[in-house]
């Protein structure tokens, strides 16, 4: 039987799992498998990996069962859980029975769950103040373009509290110009910061890939947070308007859809 | 003589109750507003009786002239999809509020103010609309004073204060008429003039919940910005028992604008 080299990772939010998987692979020579359990609709960190790390094969939840039977030879598997995933429950195949366990958990961490749970622990970024009651509240905006300077106002007002506690947020979203941005935060950290992904500018009607956000908070407004998304998102018309000005300021060569 | 000049209180009747309150500690002789009296705001009547009741001299702003023509803003007027949305939910809400008599009260409000070497608008000389930002072009500021024929331009609008000296200044036009082989030269150089912003009352956007307004002291030529506390936590509430956005309550507590700022400085605005 063919032994597999499965790494599955876990940490609470913003402890930087997406990140230590990142490292991994690019730091690795064979090809590499990410897969991330239970983050639903909202594939944000594989949409990430995927646009960053040429090469990465990039797998849906419902594909590992499938990949199992039939594994690619020689490749190294990261299975990324979500940090609402219960470890003590989680059922995996028999096939995983012996894979790695990581834990990426934040300086000074002691005893808990993920220690009893990993073969080895990785210390990774601060987080802040642990919630009492966390809550995770995702939304996929398939199809949406927002207008980047209110992208930006509700970007710093969720950061900064305008709609509750938030922990940890993350995002995938287009903008007028064609571009798709990563934004990326968590509580403690200096500045939330945004990436624009390696992808080909969207400038061909209403974008045909992911965007969306995930938010990790407390007694969190989600109803106006949604309503405000909703109020950046421009209009049929001005999706063309901003694409066509777009399209004419190419240089030859200039990738986009 | 001492002037107290204060702008964009935008139905925040905490924040002018406490400038009033400091003018009257300032000894000021005389007071003068720069409009945008209603707009954002919970109390924008009660804003208004007051100005009334003091006879404050107050020019037209852009909000006071939305509720009298209705909007039509150039696209100066908002930086952003998300700020118009909130522009307008503003707006609507102010204009099913407005008595009709504070209708009437705004639409006679003049469009600038004079006295002696002094002028008095909202925006620019130009437009209510327009933004005179600390660091719009020299040239451009420098027009927008001359056009007034003052040597002190009183604006507000950017709800930023800040007082800007415009001095050693020197134009120079060269005119070709038809016919004529040589263009002809003229230049003149323009004495000290300033532009003084008022800041804001009501919806300040400096990072802090404090009202701002400026002190001018005529006899001895000196400005003053003045920067006061107040309770803006009873203004929040009264945001939200109105049922205005609630954003706008957090935004105010965080001395940010509430929807509205420049977004180019040298933009001239078209309306």
């Amino acid at each position: 039987m063919q032994l597999l080299n499965i790494t599955l990772v876990a940490g609470p939010p913003g402890a930087g799992k997406t990140t230590w998987i990142r490292q991994q692979i690019n730091s690795a020579a064979e090809s590499s498998v990410y897969l991330s359990l239970g983050s639903g609709n909202t594939p944000i960190d594989a949409t990430y990996l995927a646009a960053e790390i040429p090469g990465l094969i990039v797998l849906a939840g419902e594909q590992l069962t499938d990949f199992l039977a039939h594994p690619i030879a020689g490749c190294a598997v990261y299975l990324e859980l979500g940090f609402h995933i219960d470890l003590a429950s989680l059922i995996l195949p028999d096939k995983m029975a012996d894979c790695r366990r990581v834990a990426v958990l934040p300086p000074g961490t002691r005893q808990t769950e993920w220690h009893g749970w990993a073969d080895l622990v990785v210390t990774g970024a601060e987080i802040g103040a642990g919630l009492s009651q966390p809550h995770l509240w995702r939304s996929a905006l398939p199809g949406q373009v927002l207008d980047s300077a209110s992208l930006n106002t509700v970007w710093y007002e969720l950061t900064q509290g305008a709609y509750g506690t938030v922990q940890r947020a993350k995002g995938i979203f287009d903008v007028a110009d064609g571009r798709s941005l990563y934004f990326d935060f968590v509580a403690g950290l200096a500045e939330p910061t945004y990436l624009e992904l390696d992808l080909p500018r969207w400038l061909n009607g209403r974008p045909d890939r992911f965007s969306g956000i995930e938010v990790v908070g407390e007694a969190f407004d989600q109803e106006t947070l949604a309503q405000t998304l909703k109020d950046c998102c421009l209009e049929e018309q001005a999706i063309a308007y901003y694409q066509q000005q777009i399209r004419d300021s190419l240089e030859p060569g200039d990738e986009a859809v | 003589m001492k002037l107290a000049v204060m702008s964009c209180i935008h139905g925040n009747y905490e924040a002018l109750n406490a400038v009033l309150s400091d003018i009257d500690d300032q000894n000021a002789d005389k007071i003068y507003c720069l409009g945008d009296l209603v707009g954002y705001g919970p109390h924008p009547n009660a804003v208004v009786e007051m100005i009334r009741a003091l006879n404050i001299p107050t020019c037209q702003g852009c909000w006071d002239e939305d509720i009298v023509e209705g909007l039509n803003s150039c696209e100066c007027s908002y930086p952003s999809v998300l700020a118009e949305r909130r522009g307008k939910l503003a707006h609507d809400w102010t204009n099913q509020v407005i008595h009709p008599e504070v209708r009437e009260f705004l639409a006679q409000l003049p469009l600038s103010l004079r006295d002696d070497n002094l002028c008095f608008v909202h925006g620019s000389p130009h437009n209510q609309h327009e933004y005179l930002m600390p660091e719009v072009d020299a040239f451009v500021a420098m027009e927008r004073v001359l056009a007034t024929g003052a040597d002190v331009l009183f604006c507000g609008h950017t709800h930023v204060p800040y007082v800007r000296s415009l001095d050693a200044g020197h134009l120079q036009i060269q005119v070709k008429l038809t016919g004529k082989s040589e263009p002809q030269d003229t230049s003149f150089s323009a004495p000290l003039k300033r532009i003084v912003n008022a800041g804001s009352v009501g919806e300040p956007r400096h990072g802090r919940p404090n009202a701002t307004y400026v002190i001018y002291d005529n006899d001895t030529d000196q400005i003053t910005l003045r920067e006061v506390e107040y309770d803006y936590q009873k203004t929040c509430a009264a945001i939200l028992e109105n049922g205005l956005p609630p954003i706008f309550a957090w935004r105010l507590a965080r001395g940010m604008e509430f929807a509205e700022r420049a977004d180019d400085p040298t933009h001239v605005c078209e309306r």
